[in-house]
C-alpha cells in the first residue's frame, strides 16, 4: 500500500462520514417499507434501534468531558469555572475570542530574513510600508484583551516542532533498520529482544518518571541543562530512545506482512542487499512507516513530565506550556480550554482517521515470531 | 601424544571456530544494535545510575559539588557511599532501627514497617486491582457492544471513542481534575446538585476515598481506548462458523459469550491487561495533578508509589538518594509482577516468541 492508496483511504473515510445521514435516511426509508410490507421483522428493527441507541449513549457519555471542553472554549463571558454559571448542554452564545486569545497577533513582517542553520542571517528585505507590519489577526478586533500569555501558543509550539522533528529523525534512523533486522534476520538473542521490546510498550512512559532523578541529575553533569546547552535536542535524543521498543515492534509486524517472495525474486536477479531494502522494503511498507512516524513524532509532541523538570520557561514544549497556563499563570478557564483544543484536536483526528490501522495493527493474536 | 591432549586440542579448535561462526552467523545484529544501544542509553544506564545513587546519601547539596566517584566510574560528587541505609530507613521506622529489628518485631510486629511507604505501597497496589478490573470490563464491554451486529454506525463511533488515545495525558488530567472539582461549579457537583442527588457540593478530592475513586474514574478513561483496541482486533478473530453453530444448537447469548467468544478473546486480553496493569502501577500525572498525592501530611494518603518518588526527590529538601531507593524498590516489585503474570500466564508467544 503506498502513501498515495493511504491518502485515498482517508478520503473515502471522510466521503463515507459526510454521505452517512443521507444514507441512514435511505436505510431508515427502506426498513419502513419492508416493515409495511412485513418483510422485515419488527422484532429485528427494534433490535436495531435499541442496541445503536446503547451504544451512542454510551459514546456520548464518555465523550463528554470533551464536549463540555469544547463549550467551555466557545464560551464569549471569559470567565473562571468558579465564576461561570455552571455546566450548559447548549451555550447561549458562541464566540471564536478565546482561540483568538491562544493565537495572539499576527502581523506581516517588517522584513523578510533569510537564514541558514550553522551559517546564520544571510540578507534581509525590507517589505514596503503599505504591507509591512500589519495586522492579519488583530487581538483587539475580536475584543480579546492582551495579556502576557496571549500568543504563546506559536512559540510553544515551535519549541514543540524542534523536539518532535529531531525526535523523529532520529528515532527513525534506528527504527527502520532495527525492524528490518527484526522481521527478515536471525541472530542470537532475536526473539528474547523482541520479547522484551513488546512487554515495554505500556511501561516505558512510568519508567520515565522513575528514572527522572537519574535522568535529572544525568542531564546535569553532562551539563546539558547549563544555560546555552542545547537542552531541547537532548531532550529529543531521550524521547527518541524511548520510543525504539514500541515502534521497532509496530514496524517489524508490519514488515513481517510483506511476502517474502518479492525479496526473493530480487536477488535472483543479482540485487544487493542495501538495493533489497531501498527498492523493496522501504516502497512496500510505506503506510507501516507512516504509522510509526505519527507515533515516534507524537512521543516528542506530547510528552510532558520529563520536559516539565527538565526544561526552562523559554524552552516550554505545549504540553508544559499548557499546564504552566493554569499552574504559573493562572489563566482563565475558556482560554485554557481554547489553548488545549487547539492542541489536541489534530492528534484526535489522527487517531480518528488511523483507527482501523491501529486495529490491525494490535491484533496480537496472529503473529509470528 | 596422549587421547586426552588431543581431545583437549579439538575442544579447543572446536571453541574457536564457534565464537567466529557466531559471529558471522549474527552480522545481522547490527541493523538491531544502535536502536538497542540508544534505548540501553536512556533507560538501562539510568537506572544503573539511579541503584549507585540510592546507595549513597546524595542530595541536591552534595551531589552537583566536587568530583568524587563510586567505585571510580559513576560520579556522585560529595555523597557519601552509605550502603542499604536508605533503604532500611525506607522499609522500617527510625525505631525499630535502633531496637534493632528482631526485638522490636517481637514486641510489635506491625509496629515496625515504615507508615508513608507500606501506605503507599499498598494504595498503589489496591489502585492496581480497582482500576484495571474496571478498564478490563469497560473495555471488553465496549467492544461487545460497539461490534454487535445490530449496531448501526460502529466503525464511527469505534473512531471517536479511540480519540481519547490522542489527547495529551495532561490535558484529559487537567480536565478530569475539574470534573471532580470541589467547587460548587465542578462538573459533577453541578450535574448533581442540579439533578437534585446532592444538597451541598462534595469536596471529591479532600477526603481520602472519595479522591481515590477520582483517580479510579480518569485511568479507566484514559486507558480504555487501548483495552478496546485490542479487545475489538480480538473479536474480529473469532470463528464466526462457531458463533453460528452454537446458535443453531439453542445457546443463548450469554452461553455463546461464554464458552465461544471468551475462550478465543482471553489470550489477547490477558495480554493487554498485564500491560495495562503494569501502566497503572506507575500512573504518576492522575494523582500528582490532582492533589499532589491526595489529602493528609506528607506524602499524602494517596501518593502512589511514583508520586512518593517524585515528592521526596524533588520537593525540598531535595533527597535523590531516598528518592532512588523508592524509584528502585518500585521497578523491582513491578519487575517481579510482569516476569510472574506472563510466566504464569505463559503469554510469552503474544509477544512473537512463539
Amino acid at each position: 500500500m503506498s502513501a498515495g492508496q493511504v491518502a485515498q483511504r482517508i478520503y473515502s473515510d471522510i466521503r463515507r462520514i459526510v454521505v452517512a445521514p443521507y444514507k441512514a435516511v435511505r436505510e431508515i426509508q427502506y426498513t419502513i417499507n419492508g416493515l409495511r410490507e412485513g418483510k422485515i421483522p419488527p422484532k429485528f428493527v427494534a433490535w436495531t434501534i435499541v442496541s445503536t441507541t446503547a451504544a451512542m449513549l454510551i459514546a456520548a457519555l464518555l465523550m463528554f468531558p470533551i464536549y463540555w471542553i469544547l463549550i467551555t472554549a466557545l464560551d464569549p463571558s471569559a470567565s473562571s469555572i468558579y465564576t461561570a454559571g455552571g455546566v450548559e448542554i447548549i451555550p447561549d452564545s458562541v464566540s471564536i475570542k478565546n482561540f483568538i486569545w491562544v493565537i495572539g497577533p499576527i502581523t506581516t513582517p517588517e522584513a523578510i530574513n533569510v537564514s541558514l542553520p550553522f551559517v546564520g542571517e544571510l540578507f534581509s528585505i525590507p517589505v514596503p510600508d503599505a504591507i509591512g507590519n500589519r495586522y492579519i489577526i488583530n487581538p483587539g478586533a475580536f475584543g480579546v484583551e492582551e495579556s502576557r500569555q496571549s500568543g504563546r501558543f506559536i512559540a510553544y509550539a515551535k519549541n514543540s516542532m524542534y523536539v518532535a522533528f529531531w525526535t523523529a529523525l532520529i528515532g527513525m534512523s534506528v527504527i527502520i533498520p532495527g525492524a528490518y533486522g527484526m522481521s527478515r534476520r536471525d541472530f542470537v538473542g532475536r526473539k528474547r529482544l523482541l520479547y522484551v521490546y513488546v512487554l515495554l510498550t505500556q511501561v516505558a512512559g512510568g519508567l520515565g518518571i522513575a528514572l527522572l532523578i537519574a535522568l535529572y541529575t544525568i542531564f546535569n553533569m553532562m551539563g546539558w541543562l547549563d544555560p546555552g546547552a542545547n537542552t531541547r535536542f537532548w531532550l529529543a535524543v531521550y524521547y527518541a530512545g524511548g520510543a525504539v521498543p514500541f515502534n521497532t515492534w509496530l514496524l517489524k509486524t508490519y514488515m513481517d506482512g510483506i511476502p517474502v517472495s518479492y525479496e526473493e525474486a530480487a536477488i535472483v536477479d543479482g540485487a544487493p542487499s542495501w538495493r533489497l531494502v531501498y527498492e523493496v522494503i522501504i516502497p512496500l511498507s510505506k503506510a507501516g512507516l507512516a504509522t510509526v512516524f505519527v507515533f515516534v513524532f507524537l512521543a516528542g509532541w506530547t510528552e510532558y513530565i520529563v520536559a516539565q523538570t527538565l526544561l526552562d520557561a523559554a524552552d516550554y514544549t505545549l504540553p508544559v506550556g499548557l499546564y504552566a497556563l493554569i499552574g504559573e499563570y493562572s489563566v482563565d478557564w475558556p482560554k485554557f480550554a481554547a489553548f488545549a483544543l487547539s492542541f489536541a484536536t489534530p492528534l484526535m483526528l489522527v487517531y480518528f482517521f488511523m483507527q482501523r490501522y491501529i486495529e490491525a495493527g494490535l491484533s496480537f493474536g496472529g503473529m509470528e515470531g | 601424544m596422549s587421547t586426552s591432549d588431543v581431545e583437549q586440542r579439538l575442544k579447543e579448535n572446536a571453541t574457536v571456530s564457534s565464537v567466529a561462526d557466531t559471529l558471522s552467523e549474527n552480522k545481522s545484529a547490527a541493523l538491531v544494535l544502535p536502536g538497542f544501544l540508544l534505548w540501553a542509553a536512556f533507560m538501562v544506564l539510568p537506572m544503573f545510575y539511579l541503584a549507585a545513587l540510592s546507595l549513597t546519601n546524595a542530595d541536591q547539596s552534595n551531589l552537583f559539588r566536587g568530583d568524587g566517584m563510586l567505585l571510580g566510574i559513576l560520579p556522585i560528587g560529595e555523597a557519601n557511599f552509605v550502603g542499604l541505609e536508605n533503604y532500611a530507613d525506607l522499609l522500617f521506622t527510625t525505631e525499630a532501627l535502633n531496637q534493632g529489628l528482631l526485638d522490636a518485631f517481637m514486641s510489635n510486629p506491625v509496629g515496625i514497617f515504615e507508615y508513608a511507604f507500606w501506605n503507599s505501597m499498598l494504595v498503589t497496589w489496591l489502585f492496581v486491582i480497582v482500576s484495571v478490573a474496571g478498564k478490563v470490563l469497560l473495555g471488553v464491554g465496549l467492544s461487545m457492544v460497539l461490534t454487535g451486529n445490530r449496531v448501526r454506525g460502529k466503525r464511527f463511533l469505534r473512531g471517536i471513542l479511540i480519540m481519547p488515545m490522542g489527547i495529551p495525558v495532561i490535558f484529559s488530567i487537567t480536565v478530569w481534575r475539574f470534573v471532580f472539582s470541589d467547587a460548587r461549579f465542578g462538573m459533577l457537583n453541578d450535574i448533581l446538585l442540579r439533578a437534585g442527588l446532592i444538597n451541598e457540593a462534595i469536596p471529591w478530592l479532600q477526603e481520602r476515598w472519595l479522591a481515590f475513586g477520582s483517580y479510579v474514574v480518569t485511568e479507566m478513561w484514559l486507558a480504555y481506548p487501548f483495552m478496546m483496541l485490542i479487545t475489538v482486533s480480538a473479536l474480529q478473530n473469532v470463528n464466526g462458523d462457531l458463533l453460528d453453530a452454537a446458535k443453531v444448537d439453542g445457546a443463548n447469548w450469554f452461553h455463546r459469550f461464554w464458552h465461544v467468544i471468551l475462550p478465543s478473546i482471553k489470550r489477547p486480553v490477558m495480554f493487554g491487561t498485564i500491560l495495562t496493569s503494569a501502566a497503572s502501577f506507575q500512573q504518576f500525572l492522575v494523582p500528582w495533578i490532582f492533589n499532589e498525592g491526595g489529602p493528609g501530611t506528607d506524602p499524602g494518603q494517596n501518593a502512589l508509589i511514583l508520586v512518593y518518588a517524585y515528592r521526596e526527590a524533588f520537593r525540598n529538601p531535595s533527597d535523590y538518594a531516598l528518592g532512588g531507593a523508592i524509584s528502585i524498590t518500585a521497578l523491582i516489585f513491578i519487575g517481579a509482577f510482569m516476569y510472574v503474570a506472563v510466566k504464569r500466564g505463559n503469554l510469552a508467544e503474544e509477544a512473537g516468541e512463539s
